[in-house]
């Protein structure tokens, strides 16, 4: 660090420039430029030069003095921040004196405390990249590095990072440094410089030093430090970085965060060995919820959890099977457990008149949108208007007249829907659907077994229901019971990597007389189970199923979710990809390109890797004649990539305007889902506007991929604004079935749970991905790609995959029996305290309310009560209250 | 700006294909279809394009690798775009088809175009507007208007014939506030202050650095005082200081003395205020420099005028304006006044005012540098001693020395001699310090105007009798 660049250094030598030009003879100059100077400083100034003489002098003994002096008079100064400090700037001139003499003096103690003197001197005055400061901090003698103040240590450390990097280059040692640098950071360490310190030991890679300096009073703010700034290293230094804070956690035990870093890490070996070092039952059931959250599948075995009932329990919590309760205790206090009909969505009486009137749009496709809507709305609540309604005695069954108010594929979506309604509850679920299994009509039972996979979806359960029930159907004749049951058990399996379905699956993909869709759908329910887990097999089974297909099938858009299905099992595995990336090189030329795109965009996605964006924005860059298909997966790709990190994400949303300005129209497609994507149950307002633009967008698959945008952004927020530009927009497009129906599709997802529930695949202050999340959202983004053929045209239902990514956007405190326990809890804007010195609050604009309570995009909670201890720092979800036994009521 | 395409000509029958019938349907629709998010109310200024272009903010503020390498991160966004926002220039110019945009416009618009005043907006496409002659008309909207910009009040484009709005043209900022900018910085650096350190100190931690280490006060967890008042005798330094300050900073200046806030109409003296605070905002980071404050932030009493009234309005929002609910971001505010006692407590509190700086009468080392900055231009005789003035007991503000300088100098002019000798000085002194005002009645003009003037010429001046005004 230079010396201070401030103007107070500055005015100091413009001090003297002006002094001197009146002055005519050199003589008087002198004089002047002393009688500038007010006494003291003068006083100091010829003290200071008698020292510089004295120095030299032969004897040991004054030498002595002389230093000891001049040491004193240089630590004792103070000074403002901004200036330097009087003697420094008085010593100024002797310095080359000073050096000179130094060469020439014999080695003894008294050399050693001149070059500590110089080094000092040097922070001022020597010249940029000499590094002198340090050379004679080296020769010095090695005392209290500190004694010198903040500014000394700062640049040392500043000139230790240059050295280190000309030692790497000359391959010399560095071990006098590595000392010197032991004592930097102990320093800083200790005086609440941690990210200084941090800094150091990653200039000279050596981060493993920090562990012994943290301190329970410094390691959170260490940790916070490292885990941000992991988001933007090059890898692999973000690895590095990620377990040094990983180590620092365990050892002081903060094991929540520790599990957080190794999920983040997706580390099992790290998952394992919090189990095994925690033996609090407690906090281990803390630790099952966030891997719930997390939505992953953990066989918890004797060393995690020695006692037997202990780990069903855990296991229990694992397989997410209180999710439900907890979901509808929340529905149950915020009161809105009263089932909505599309109708109440829609609320068409704050439109004109002529909205409603406007019936010109084909009944079932009317229908199939509201009930797509109802399922949305009234996910997880287990009761509706359309399809639960208790059977009147007379009708037999209202809920079948809503079924068959739908036509053939319109059925399956019906049926499924009653899966989406009682969402996460698996025992009466199954029980509601299983009257439709003995139906006649192949739709209907299509859509009961994907209910099935709908209602098991991120639950798991021993006695695998959803397996048993959906496998016999899967090699059935009738290829839309197959789609069902695929699909079914792609969602309910996701991120199990369950060898039974693989199998099953396998045979189908490589069986050459299986329909098109119905291997399009395998790929993507295997992609979906082996999610992100680069499993060698499954990439086979794919790739020759991909490559058997006949010139005209690859046309098909179906066919493009087949690349996909290869692209999730490397989701978010970055290098792993590199092989199968080979293989998709072979590829016929149709498809290559879009493989390679689907590929390079899902093993990147979620790392913010700036050179990948670059890549895929080069993609976009080309035109073509003909609009090619490969750059929409490019599109979503830079999205996908630069989700990653809140800078990245922005920048990202600026690109994509730029995308939007010079691409062809095959690129102007994707960007709304892209923005869509990027902002999932986000809506900021700029997006927002964007997307309200072009949902008036002349080229109508733009329109529509906008307006189903404008739901995902807004998704579970129940945000007024949308829902005000959605309404408008069906009446503005009351003539259109088409845009009708997304627009309808919009509603639905807007209010989603009734505004419980949220896509966003980060959790845990956007720290973590969900993979499976983010793998349901991609899919169904993929396929709005093409959206007249998939989304409007007979594949309605890959919209369910949306139920991947669903999770109740709450904070549900529970206390040691996990019985909800409402605690007050502060709601605030998340602030970034990264590097802030002292106690910095953690949210703004806060409002206190009891638990449970909604956390929108960007909240984060914090408890108001000193009653309780969570057992988590990350107030999302379920968290465990423990008694604070330290607590005193004050009265 | 937000509707797609303006309507074409040909009109089809409903339902047809939807490619290109977007424009069709909005023709025939009364109603359009997306309103904007607002209808003619003020909006701030920042939002629009450029709150878009606006780059992500960069937590922490501390110089730490965390920051640098989020910088970097931003950087390789911005070069990306440029990257291919070149390429795709270069592939498939815009700039033609921008041309050929622009000339329809500029068809469209016609010429010339009369200006003219929105009244009110009716709806996204009608207005009322009105030209400076004759009555108010209803007329439509263009739709490549930006109507997020159009508010009631603002100037407008108007086509000549059917007078639709076709432009509008963007306000300026009040002209009395554009003037109070200081566009060249003045010439008195912190160097030409004799002492007042301690003052220099404060004023520099509590205006300067916060705008240009922001992060100092970050480290520190505290957050930077808003404005300071210089307060002190007449002639100690407090806008000498304020110069300083505005020569050493490259954040816009502007200056304003009380007694301009004081305005001729009811409301225009608030107005100013808010104009005043408003520019500052929006070329912030900026420095307010209000000298003699007691203008118009004397205590608050029963008022028997309207002027009165006024006066107190203007500083009520003057007080708004220092602490109230809208935040100013790097808008910092010095305030000079000779009166500090007789200022409103509300205007001094923390958090307007976080620092008082006093200016006291110079000591005898102040007083020792005041003399050798003044007299380091002058050419003095080898028998002046300048202890003798700066050991004095009297009592000198630095105006007072500058005065003594420039009495000696003129007395040295006024026998034609080219040094100014210690006698002189000792005259200068008694005149200045006994406030001799009866001699001074006949002060020449020309002196005065060569005092104003160094460069002119001698001879200007030579013609004067010496007797006049020896005597």
């Amino acid at each position: 660090m230079a010396p201070d660049p401030n103007s107070a250094s500055g005015s100091g030598t413009k001090d003297e420039a002006s002094v001197k030009v009146p002055a005519k003879d050199p003589k008087k100059k002198d004089d002047k430029k002393d009688e500038d100077l007010s006494e003291e400083d003068l006083a100091l100034k010829q003290q200071l030069e008698l020292y510089v003489e004295r120095v030299q002098d032969p004897d040991p003994g004054l030498q002595k003095v002389a230093l000891e002096s001049m040491r004193t008079e240089i630590r004792t100064s103070t000074s403002s921040m901004t200036s330097v400090p009087k003697p420094l700037k008085f010593l100024r001139p002797h310095y080359g004196t000073l050096k000179a003499y130094y060469e020439t003096m014999p080695d003894s103690d008294l050399k050693k405390y001149m070059a500590d003197i110089l080094s000092v001197l040097a922070l001022t005055m020597s010249a940029e990249g000499e590094r002198e400061s340090l050379k004679y901090r080296l020769l010095g003698s090695e005392g209290d590095i500190g004694s010198w103040g903040h500014e000394y240590v700062r640049n040392l450390a500043g000139e230790i990072a240059q050295e280190y990097a000309k030692r790497q280059t000359d391959e010399a040692s560095i071990d006098d440094l590595m000392e010197l640098v032991q004592e930097i950071v102990a320093f800083h360490m200790k005086h609440n410089a941690e990210p200084e310190a941090v800094d150091l030991l990653m200039e000279v890679e050596d981060l493993d030093l920090l562990v012994e300096h943290v301190d329970a009073t410094n390691f959170k703010r260490t940790c916070l430090y490292l885990t941000s700034a992991a988001k933007y290293l090059p890898g692999p230094d973000d690895m590095l970085v990620l377990d040094i804070a990983y180590m620092i956690y365990l050892k002081f035990e903060e094991f929540p965060n520790a599990l957080q870093i190794a999920l983040f890490l997706d580390n099992m070996q790290y998952v394992k060995q919090i189990f095994t070092s925690c033996d609090d039952l407690l906090r281990k059931k803390q630790f099952c919820y966030i891997l719930a959250r997390h939505g992953i599948t953990l066989e918890l075995d004797d060393d995690m959890v020695p006692d037997d009932d202990d780990r069903y329990a855990l296991q229990d919590i694992v397989n997410n099977v209180k999710l439900s309760e907890g979901y509808l205790t929340l529905a149950r206090d915020i009161e809105v457990m009263e089932p909505k009909s599309p109708e109440d969505i829609y609320k068409a009486h704050l439109l004109d008149g002529r909205a409603s009137a406007g019936a010109s749009v084909d009944s079932a496709r009317q229908n199939l949108a509201a009930t797509f809507v109802n399922a949305f709305v009234n996910a997880g609540f287990g009761q509706d208007k359309l399809m639960t309604v208790p059977s009147d005695a007379s009708s037999g069954g209202s809920s079948g007249n809503w079924l068959f108010k739908n036509k053939e594929h319109g059925k399956m979506s019906a049926a499924a829907s009653l899966g989406m309604i009682l969402l996460w509850d698996v025992d009466s679920g199954l029980a509601q659907i299983d009257k439709y299994f003995h139906s006649t009509d192949n739709h209907v039972i299509a859509g009961a077994l994907l209910g099935v996979g709908i209602v098991n979806c991120g639950i798991r359960n021993d006695c695998d229901p959803a397996l048993a029930l959906l496998s016999e159907y899967v090699g059935r004749e009738d290829a839309c019971i197959r789609i069902g049951a695929i699909m079914g058990l792609g969602i309910s399996y996701a991120g199990t990597q369950n060898d039974q379905i693989r199998h099953k699956l396998s045979t189908i993909l490589n069986d050459a007389k299986s329909p098109l869709d119905v291997i399009a759908f395998s790929a993507i329910s295997l992609g979906l189970i082996y999610v992100g887990s680069c499993n060698e097999e499954v990439a086979q089974a794919i790739i020759f199923a991909l490559m058997d297909r006949s010139e005209s099938e690859l046309g098909e858009p179906l066919t493009r979710l087949i690349p996909l299905g290869l692209g999730l099992l490397y989701l978010g595995k970055q290098e792993s990809v590199e092989a199968t990336a080979e293989v998709s090189k072979t590829f016929n030329e149709k498809i290559r390109k879009y493989c390679d795109m689907t590929l390079l965009s899902c093993a990147y996605a979620g790392t913010g890797n700036v050179l990948k964006v670059q890549n895929l924005l080069g993609h976009c860059a080309q035109h073509h004649e003909k609009g090619e298909a490969y750059q929409g997966p490019a599109v979503l790709g830079i999205a996908m990539v630069a989700m990653a990190e809140e800078l990245g994400l922005e920048m990202a949303i600026r690109s994509l305007e730029h995308l939007l300005q010079y691409g062809e129209q095959n690129i102007r497609r994707a960007v709304p889902l892209a923005l869509g994507l990027l902002c999932i149950s986000n809506p900021k307002v700029n997006v927002m506007d964007t997307l309200s633009r072009l949902s008036h967008d002349t080229d109508s698959e733009v329109a529509m991929a906008a307006v189903i945008s404008l739901g995902l952004i807004g998704s579970g927020t129940n945000n007024a604004r949308i829902a005000g530009m959605l309404r408008n927009l069906s009446s503005y497009y009351y003539k259109d079935a088409n845009l009708l129906f997304c627009v309808r599709i919009a509603q639905g997802l807007v209010h989603m749970g009734k505004g419980l529930l949220t896509l966003n695949p980060y959790h845990s202050d956007r720290f973590l991905l969900s993979p499976t999340a983010l793998a349901g959202i991609v899919t169904t983004l993929f396929a709005c790609l093409d959206m007249k053929a998939v989304i409007v045209g007979k594949y309605h239902y890959v919209l369910y995959f949306l139920v991947l990514a669903m999770q109740p956007r709450m904070l549900l405190t529970v206390d040691e029996n996990l019985k909800p326990l409402s605690v007050p809890v502060r709601v605030g804007q998340a602030v970034d305290v990264v590097g802030q010195a002292g106690r910095p609050k953690t949210i703004t604009g806060f409002q206190t309310h009891s638990t449970p309570v909604l956390l929108a995009a960007g909240d984060r909670a914090e408890l108001a009560t000193e009653k309780y201890i969570p057992l988590s720092p990350i107030l999302e979800g379920f968290v465990i209250l423990k008694e604070n036994s330290d607590y005193r009521e004050d009265h | 700006m937000g509707q797609g395409t303006p309507g074409g000509l040909n009109r089809q029958g409903p339902g047809g294909d939807r490619k290109g019938d977007g424009a069709d349907k909005k023709d025939k629709k009364f109603e359009p279809a997306a309103p904007p998010a607002r209808v003619g109310r003020k909006q701030r200024k920042q939002k629009g394009p450029e709150a878009a272009a606006r780059l992500p903010t960069v937590t922490p503020l501390s110089k730490c690798k965390l920051r640098l390498l989020k910088l970097e991160r931003i950087k390789d966004y911005l070069l990306m775009e440029e990257e291919f926002v070149t390429n795709q220039e270069r592939l498939k110019p815009q700039e033609e088809k921008a041309e050929e945009d622009r000339s329809k416009v500029d068809d469209l618009r016609g010429s010339p175009m009369s200006v003219g005043n929105l009244e009110e907006l009716i709806d996204e496409n009608h207005a009322i507007v009105s030209s400076s002659v004759g009555p108010e008309y209803y007329v439509g909207i263009l739709s490549f208007v930006d109507k997020d910009q159009l508010e009631p009040g603002c100037a407008i484009l108007m086509h000549n014939k059917v007078l639709s709005v076709v432009g509008l043209l963007q306000d300026e900022v009040d002209p009395m506030v554009s003037v109070m900018k200081v566009e060249k910085a003045p010439l008195e650096s912190y160097a030409d202050i004799g002492g007042l350190d301690a003052q220099i100190q404060e004023i520099k931690e509590a205006v300067e650095l916060p705008l240009t280490h922001p992060e100092l006060y970050e480290d520190i967890g505290i957050k930077p005082p808003k404005g300071v008042i210089l307060y002190g005798e007449p002639g100690t330094g407090k806008t000498l200081l304020a110069k300083a300050v505005a020569n050493s900073t490259s954040a816009t200046f502007l200056r304003v003395v009380g007694s301009e806030l004081i305005q001729k109409y009811l409301g225009d003296g608030p107005k100013l205020v808010r104009e005043l605070f408003r520019v500052a905002d929006d070329l912030s980071p900026s420095i307010v420099f209000i000298d003699e404050i007691d203008a118009v932030g004397t205590k608050r009493y029963d008022a028997h005028s309207g002027g009165e009234r006024e006066i107190q309005r203007t500083m009520l929002e003057l007080l708004n304006q220092l602490d109230g609910f809208d935040s100013r971001g790097d808008v910092k505010v010095i305030l000079a006044t000779n009166r500090i006692e007789s200022l409103d407590p509300a205007l001094l509190r923390p958090g307007r005012i976080d620092r008082k700086i006093e200016f006291p009468l110079p000591d005898i080392k102040t007083r020792r540098r005041i003399f050798q900055i003044h007299t380091s231009r002058m050419t003095l005789a080898d028998d002046v001693n300048l202890e003798e003035f700066v050991m004095t007991k009297d009592e000198f503000s630095g105006a007072d020395i500058k005065a003594i300088c420039t009495e000696a100098g003129l007395l040295a002019l006024r026998e034609r001699r080219m040094k100014v000798t210690h006698t002189d000085f000792k005259k200068a002194k008694e005149k200045v310090y006994m406030q001799v005002s009866s001699r001074f009645g006949f002060f020449p003009f020309q002196i005065l105007l060569w005092y104003c003037y160094p460069g002119c010429s001698f001879s200007f001046i030579s013609p004067i009798p010496k007797k006049d005004y020896l005597t």
